[in-house]
């Protein structure tokens, strides 16, 4: 929905983009003062999709919690799973089993595999570029198929808890998950022709929606448009969570800080993700998924604190968590990657961008409302 | 940056060879999607094996399940008799409630599809409104991934090798963490409560050992059981049959719970800081009871918590009747019984020792001098075998024998003794017998499965060295010519099911008569009341069935102000519980009673 | 560059006793006029050039909030948790927009949701909330479940549910007194 309204100063119009627009998943509304085709100055509004998450959490129990927790973003929820059961763990000490390490380690790459799919569809999409959403989101179907054998659900899997998985890997899982990662490989070619080699797409990325690098970190940049402007920060490297100390795998790292650089890092991120799943197929070790929980009613955590990290496909997302002795958490707090790209990012680079780049921007940043408002 | 990027514009040309592939959709009605083998679509419950515990709607953060009653399923012990009704406006398929059903009854279906306009119609009972999901179960929780811990806390016990040597306590408590893990299993279901004869405040109390309260625990546990440490130690735990852990798993250990708490009181003095219960103003209505067994110190403590003037007439010299004299002291100490009635002592209770009412002192002059009578003389006879020869010297009534011991005197039972009979008491004729140093034989009609003792005790028992026929009935015993024991003889039976139906009954087996040598035999087959001192007038308007009174739900007696309890009435199961049970339910009909008196 | 280096650096520069929570990271504890020296100490001085996380939690037993600042340094993956406990009544906590560009954000988000004001401020109040007049909601005194009895109405149709504990209570005739109430079941 756009709506116009006349600014005093009679050059400049006031544009609302959203709350509902294509570009990103869920409901934010960017206002923006533009001059003639140029934006002037953006502020991001949210408040759409709050939904109290964190409060509730205060009111349930550790476990409990988990099922609400996956919810925070739609497009990849299982990082919010693993940041928190992770966090769970580190205020207990409670030690994770191998096998359930390598699982969770796939687990989050085939996330991140179906999230930069759809990805794909919505930077497409705000370019015009209709038939690789059409085909990356069927595609996706494969990934959410393997995740409904693993988990028994599509979109919201519950599956990484507190200590370990919930269910063991069933029986031929691996091999169908090796035969959609051939699949999935063969497909990057087409993709790559479809956005990559299209010239529409080209001249609508390149040089557009600049993160300046000498900033990027300072503006807690993360994840893929970090790795654009240069710097190849990954908490996955940085602090090898899971399995991913014992796997090998590169972080691709682009110049340019423009859309253009953002979309080659995730359209290599895809590979790598291919990459680090099929090597922990391999390596996968035996022996139990599930450090167990005592009884989930009566479960209490010792009083303390935790800050745990994950690279999720937008970026860093981190969990705040305090317990203080009881069975419900004093405090859950996410840090989503959304929550700096989303709003003060994008209002720094849409100044001098053309009206028409803005979804199209905020595509390729990441932004996510559910997780910026939670 | 040329004018026209032709490579650009024709690439993505390449796009189009996709039209002549097979699409990777499926036609919708004519085909459908495969269901994956762990889909959490709608529920399927079992209601049959569902017991309605409730834990999938305590877990279920969306609020999403009630606890509904369903036509034709009726509430019995271990059974609530709700079912979980599920408002699939709220549920998020989380399969929470699956993962905590502790019977496995809850799971989740390939079904995901339903349409109507009609919010009511998603509000399904799982089971009743989906009886067809039962062949479409895709998850489920079984034991291994249930978030429901099925092993019990062991207890820790002395070796049998050191058990055998004296009279120790053999269970040695629950440490403090141990009580804390074991305590965190329970779910607070409550269905456990239904099977205890007093309706103790099971899951609240065990959740106050979870929390660390063991003195709010203590303080609930007194609330309707005055001897619990007692009850901590041998109590006949009906409650944990009934455990919604025990279906799939081993119940949470009620009883040492219990007597974890109980035991965190080390005195009397600390019970009653620790309780420190409401005592009402003396009312002067005097009340008597004949008999300081557990039916008579429960109504005794109660009726004094709520103001009366309680004397307890006892024949012997220390309190506790039964669980003092029949119950042996490695499993329930002499210590144990005495804080716990020094603590009803301060409360006003009083107690007179070796006054045997008929001949110390006469039921009438009791009743006379009391507003009302509660009578608990539990049973003191035991049965004789009935054969040849059981007049033979070293032949002993199970309840005889122990109440020696417990009296702290060492009969000499020669090298070998033969117990007959199944039950408790025959377990600790036998395992006392060890203790003095001899050799047991346990002869039982039925097999060791069949018999009424706890197992645990059937346990330690073979643990110690006890030997145990079964299928063995005796038949006569052997005396030498002074008159003394010699031997025992018996026959095999085999176990023939009955025409009507009910217990496999025990048939001798011509010819299968064996000799076992032995120097003492105890009989351990039951006991009978005697009423003896009750005068001819009181028996005539009392009601006996099978030689024990008949009471009605209040404990109230055919005789006017005459209350009874414990062993020696119809009512219940007989073991120490219930006798509470009878002395607490007594004194709220006796209070009743009088209030209604004074009104 | 170690936790230690760091632990020993602000030791010796602000006199403050740093520790270990996990691994890499260090916790340290201030008064809440030390906090805007010690962050900008720690970016500029030490490079801790990437804040990741602004939180706040009430502690209303002991009547503060606690704010936790966390920094990281991206070359030795470092981070510090920077906290500080204020008072509930009348909070506020110096405001550090300047810093980084999304303090602003944080800042917005924890004055709406606890009530913390920042002096000199100016970003608009409104951010997640829409005509809100309650009490601010993140604050433990905040009641949810009022709140959503008071806001929203349950569709009917559910008033035959038991709790399983009263159900059998009323069977057996258990009386449950009050202080055993506590620990049954919700």
């Amino acid at each position: 929905m756009i709506m116009k309204t006349t600014s005093e100063r009679n050059k400049q119009t006031t544009l609302f983009i959203g709350p509902q627009h294509p570009g990103i998943t869920g409901n934010m509304m960017v206002k923006l003062l533009v001059e003639g085709d140029t934006v002037v100055r953006a502020e991001t509004h949210i408040g759409y999709l709050h939904r109290a998450f964190e409060k509730l959490i205060e009111q349930r129990n550790w476990l409990q919690s988990f099922t609400l927790l996956c919810r925070f973003c739609v497009p990849e929820p299982d990082p919010m799973e693993l940041t928190y059961a992770r966090a769970v763990e580190a205020i207990e000490g409670r030690e994770v089993p191998p096998r359930a390490k390598y699982i969770r380690t796939i687990v989050a790459e085939l996330a991140r595999i179906q999230s930069f799919l759809l990805w794909y569809g919505g930077q497409a999409g705000s370019a015009g570029l209709y038939t690789l959403g059409q085909w990356t989101v069927g595609d996706r179907n494969y990934i959410l198929d393997l995740f409904e054998d693993l988990t028994g659900a599509r979109i919201y899997h519950m599956y990484i808890w507190p200590g370990g998985v919930r269910r063991d890997l069933p029986k031929g899982w691996a091999d169908k998950t090796r035969r959609v990662l051939d699949y999935l490989e063969k497909r990057l070619d087409d993709y790559n022709r479809l956005l990559f080699d299209n010239a529409v797409f080209q001249k609508r990325a390149q040089g557009v929606g600049i993160i300046p690098k000498d900033k990027a970190l300072e503006w807690g940049v993360t994840g893929p448009p970090l790795k654009g402007t240069g710097i190849g920060n990954d908490v996955r490297k940085d602090e090898p969570y899971c399995a991913y100390g014992e796997l090998d795998f590169d972080i691709p790292v682009y110049e340019g800080g423009d859309v253009w650089a953002r979309a080659l890092v995730r359209r290599d991120e895809i590979k790598q993700s291919i990459r680090i799943i099929r090597q922990a197929l391999d390596k996968m070790p035996g022996g139990s998924y599930y450090n167990r929980i005592p009884n989930p009613m009566k479960w209490r955590l010792p009083a303390g604190e935790a800050w745990v990290k994950t690279e999720s496909v937008r970026g860093e997302i981190g969990f705040y968590v305090v317990s203080d002795g009881t069975e419900k958490p004093r405090r859950v707090h996410l840090r989503g990657a959304a929550y700096t790209h989303g709003i003060s990012v994008l209002e720094k680079i849409l100044p001098g961008q053309n009206i028409a780049d803005v979804s199209f921007i905020l595509n390729s940043l990441g932004a996510c409302p559910p997780e910026m408002e939670r | 940056m040329s004018i026209i990027d032709l490579k650009g514009l024709l690439v993505p040309l390449g796009a189009l060879k996709q039209i002549a592939k097979e699409p990777h959709t499926i036609k919708y009605p004519d085909q459908t999607k495969e269901i994956s083998e762990r889909y959490r679509g709608f529920h399927y419950n079992d209601l049959d094996l569902c017991i309605g515990c409730g834990n999938c709607s305590t877990i279920c953060m969306n609020e999403a399940i009630d606890m509904v009653e369903v036509e034709d399923i009726e509430g019995k012990p271990g059974d609530s008799g709700l079912r979980p009704r599920i408002d699939y406006g709220r549920c998020c398929y989380c399969a929470l409630c699956v993962d905590v059903c502790p019977s496995g009854s809850l799971s989740m279906t390939a079904d995901f599809i339903k349409v109507s306009e009609d919010a009511f119609d998603f509000l399904m009972i799982p089971g009743k409104d989906n009886p067809g999901g039962k062949d479409k179960i895709t998850f489920d929780a079984s034991t291994d991934t249930s978030l429901n811990l099925f092993e019990r806390v062991p207890m820790r016990e002395l070796p049998p090798e050191e058990r055998v040597q004296s009279f120790a306590e053999v269970f040695l408590g629950y440490t403090e963490e141990e009580a804390r893990i074991e305590a965190s299993r329970c779910i607070t279901c409550g269905l456990c409560t239904e099977n205890c004869p007093v309706h103790m405040h099971i899951p609240e109390y065990i959740n106050a050992i979870s929390r660390g309260d063991d003195e709010e625990a203590i303080r609930i546990i007194y609330d309707n059981n005055d001897l619990p440490e007692m009850c901590g130690k041998v109590c006949t735990r009906r409650c944990e049959d009934v455990c919604a852990l025990q279906v799939r798993g081993e119940a949470v250990a009620i009883r040492w719970l219990k007597r974890y708490a109980t035991e965190r009181a080390e005195n009397a003095d600390m019970i009653r800081r620790i309780v420190n219960p409401e005592i009402r103003e003396p009312n002067g209505i005097k009340v008597g009871i004949i008999g300081a067994g557990p039916a008579g110190l429960t109504a005794g403590y109660y009726l004094a918590l709520k103001g009366y003037d309680i004397t307890i007439y006892e024949a012997k010299s220390e309190p506790g009747g039964m669980i003092m004299y029949g119950i042996p002291k490695y499993r329930l100490p002499y210590d144990s019984i005495q804080k716990q009635v020094d603590y009803m002592k301060s409360i006003g209770v009083k107690i007179h020792f070796n006054t045997k009412v008929g001949k110390d002192i006469s039921f009438d002059e009791i009743y006379n001098k009391h507003d009302a009578v509660f009578m608990g003389v539990g049973l003191q006879k035991g049965y004789t075998l009935g054969i040849e020869g059981e007049d033979a010297e070293g032949v002993w009534a199970a309840v005889d024998f122990l109440g020696l011991v417990n009296e702290g005197k060492r009969p000499d039972m020669g090298k070998r003794v033969v117990v007959v009979g199944g039950g408790d008491v025959s377990m600790d004729s036998s395992r006392v017998s060890r203790r003095l140093g001899a050799e047991v034989v346990q002869l039982y009609r039925r097999r060791i499965v069949d018999m009424p003792a706890d197992d645990e005790e059937i346990e330690g028992a073979l643990e110690e060295g006890v030997q145990i026929i079964e299928k063995a009935i005796p038949t006569r015993v052997i005396k030498d010519e002074k008159g003394r024991v010699k031997g025992m003889e018996y026959v095999r039976a085999e176990l023939v099911p009955p025409e009507g139906g009910g217990r496999p009954r025990p048939v001798p087996i011509k010819g299968s008569e064996t000799v076992i040598e032995c120097d003492s035999i105890i009989a351990a087959i039951g006991q009978k009341a005697d009423f003896g001192l009750l005068p001819e007038k009181v028996q005539n308007s009392l009601t006996f069935e099978r030689g024990k009174i008949k009471v009605d739900d209040e404990r109230r007696t055919g005789y006017p102000k005459l209350w009874a309890g414990g062993d020696a009435v119809k009512y219940g199961r007989v073991d120490a519980i219930s006798a509470i049970a009878d002395g607490f339910y007594a004194a709220e009909s006796i209070d009743a009673y009088f209030m209604q008196v004074k009104a | 560059m170690t936790t230690q280096d760091i632990i020993r650096a602000l030791n010796e520069t602000f006199e403050l006793k740093a520790e270990v929570l996990h691994g890499n990271q260090i916790r340290v504890s201030m008064h809440k006029k030390q906090v805007a020296p010690v962050l900008l100490y720690l970016k500029n001085q030490w490079g801790f050039i990437h804040l990741d996380h602004v939180s706040c939690v009430d502690w209303i037993e002991e009547n503060v909030f606690e704010l936790v600042y966390i920094v990281y340094r991206p070359q030795d993956q470092l981070t510090v948790l920077v906290k500080t406990k204020i008072h509930r009544e009348h909070p506020e906590m110096e405001n550090m927009e300047g810093f980084w560009p999304h303090m602003r954000t944080y800042q917005r988000e924890i004055r709406e949701m606890f009530g913390i004001e920042f002096p000199g401020f100016e970003a608009p109040r409104e951010f997640i909330l829409e005509g809100w007049e309650e009490i601010p909601p993140m604050r433990r005194d905040f009641d949810t479940r009022g709140y959503v009895k008071r806001t929203y109405t349950t569709r009917p149709g559910r008033e035959d549910a038991w709790s399983v504990r009263e159900y059998i209570t009323r069977r057996t005739g258990e009386k449950l007194p009050d202080f055993a109430r506590k620990y049954s079941r919700d």
